[in-house]
């Protein structure tokens, strides 16, 4: 596989029961690159993300995070997940912990870093998403959602990820909360952090992602440069989505 | 002599007698809950099965079998528990047991999300729940667990049955030779009611101590 891909998702399946979720997916994404999926809902999107990380197993197909095969019986799941930051539609943040261990945690328990260093990673990282020190010792319940996101995105981002999956990042949030998280999303993904966005949010996608797939009925059935699938659409589902969302969310930035 | 002075000073070491069996059943009673709990939720399919097995069965018998049977029944098996042991033991199974129930029901109460994030930046299944579950579900059962609690400074009088010398045996004891129910018992009930209360404003204080902000009503 070529030297800069990070992620490779081969003919992946997923089934529950007799529901075809997932029907032979198949996408690369290279390092630093910002990939989008959009899709009408229960499309399989987010089963595709979670098979990534492994939070589901799929029934056939194999995927490789850098040159490692994941999908392989024997592989050390913890070891994959460590590498593979995930954001939550819901954040998932962990209530009983304050901001900074929310971040810390998985650098002190998991990466085993001494606190020092995890401290000041967890800052980086904190900083990254714009999460100033008068946040930093608050409890999940006294964030607002967009906070919450940001703490979510900081907590995969200080890991030090190869990659970020961003299942539905914002659509558990008020409108308003909206634009900070795409806002930091984007600035990331500017940066260089590759990701993987599961979304609606066309204007995330119009300005940031190299490639916009549309996912429909466990299948992508159309890719490309998101200006061309958004615009220009060859399918009359992706059509008639676009259009739908664009009334929707299209006077958003 | 008199009643009293007779009296006062042997209740003295019977109430340190049954402080001494608290001391130590309590905590461990907690511990062996939370082990039961956690057991019967993550054990996987053998320890799980274990878990249960004991929650049932101590659960299942009265206290009074259990001390008897601890006590009596294992020295026919030739397992000698002083009456101390026999009864603290007994108190630890028991209620442990109980205590189990409401730290399974803590758990199963954490929402799924936490869990798959915990997973998802790499945790092991002990380290979420050593770390993430836990601490959140242990917070949830605490007033379950001070009932318990208190449940158990009660019935530590049980232990009279296997000739422990704790504060009710010795109040039995007197009451026998004087009978003097009234002055006897109520000194009994007070001190049990002290302890009681004592334990209510300790859990309380834990209550607020572990208080999460944000999330928690009427603490």
């Amino acid at each position: 596989m070529g030297r800069d891909v990070v992620l490779r998702v081969e003919d992946l399946h997923k089934s529950y029961g007799k529901l075809k979720v997932l029907k032979g997916v198949s996408f690369e994404v290279r390092r630093g690159e910002t990939k989008v999926i959009a899709g009408p809902s229960g499309v399989g999107k987010s089963t595709l993300l979670r098979c990534i990380n492994l939070l589901t197993k799929p029934d056939k197909g194999r995927i490789w995070l850098e040159d490692v095969e994941i999908t392989r019986p024997g592989v050390n799941i913890n070891k994959i997940r460590q590498r593979i930051g995930f954001v939550f539609q819901e954040f998932n943040l962990f209530h009983h912990l304050k901001v900074i261990d929310n971040v810390m945690i998985g650098l002190t328990k998991v990466k085993k870093l001494p606190k020092e260093e995890a401290f000041r990673r967890a800052k980086e990282a904190l900083l990254a998403v714009h999460i100033t020190e008068d946040l930093w010792y608050k409890y999940p319940a006294q964030l607002s959602g967009g906070q919450k996101q940001r703490v979510a995105i900081a907590r995969a981002l200080a890991m030090d990820p190869v990659i970020i999956l961003y299942d539905e990042p914002t659509s558990a949030l008020d409108p308003q909360l909206v634009g900070e998280v795409l806002q930091v999303m984007k600035e990331l993904a500017r940066k260089g952090v590759t990701s993987l966005v599961v979304t609606h949010e066309i204007g995330f996608a119009l300005e940031v992602a190299d490639e916009l797939m549309f996912m429909y009925n466990g299948r992508i059935i159309e890719r490309g440069p998101p200006k061309e699938v958004v615009f220009n659409p060859r399918h009359e589902v992706t059509k008639k989505f676009f259009e739908k969302v664009g009334r929707l969310y299209g006077e958003r930035k | 002599m008199t009643f009293w002075e007779e009296f006062l000073p042997a209740l003295f070491k019977g109430v340190l007698t049954t402080l001494e069996m608290l001391a130590i059943a309590a905590p461990s009673s907690v511990a062996l809950g939370i082990l039961l709990g956690t057991l019967r939720v993550y054990g996987g399919r053998i320890a799980s099965l274990i878990a249960t097995a004991v929650v049932v069965t101590f659960r299942g018998f009265p206290l009074l079998v259990t001390l008897l049977l601890l006590f009596f029944g294992l020295a026919d098996l030739h397992i000698y528990l002083t009456p101390f042991w026999a009864a603290v033991l007994g108190f630890i199974l028991c209620s442990g047991s109980y205590q189990s129930e409401y730290v399974r029901g803590a758990i199963r109460s954490i929402d799924i999300g936490q869990s798959l994030a915990a997973k998802a930046i790499g945790m092991t299944k002990f380290q979420e729940v050593m770390y993430i579950i836990l601490p959140q579900a242990i917070r949830r059962a605490l007033p379950g667990i001070s009932n318990e609690i208190i449940y158990m400074i009660k019935y530590s009088s049980l232990a009279f049955v296997v000739g422990v010398q704790e504060m009710f045996a010795v109040g039995k004891h007197f009451n026998s030779i004087y009978f003097r129910p009234i002055e006897i018992f109520l000194t009994l009930a007070a001190i049990y009611l002290v302890m009681t209360t004592a334990a209510t404003i300790f859990f309380k204080w834990l209550e607020y101590k572990l208080r999460i902000p944000g999330i928690e009503m009427g603490v």
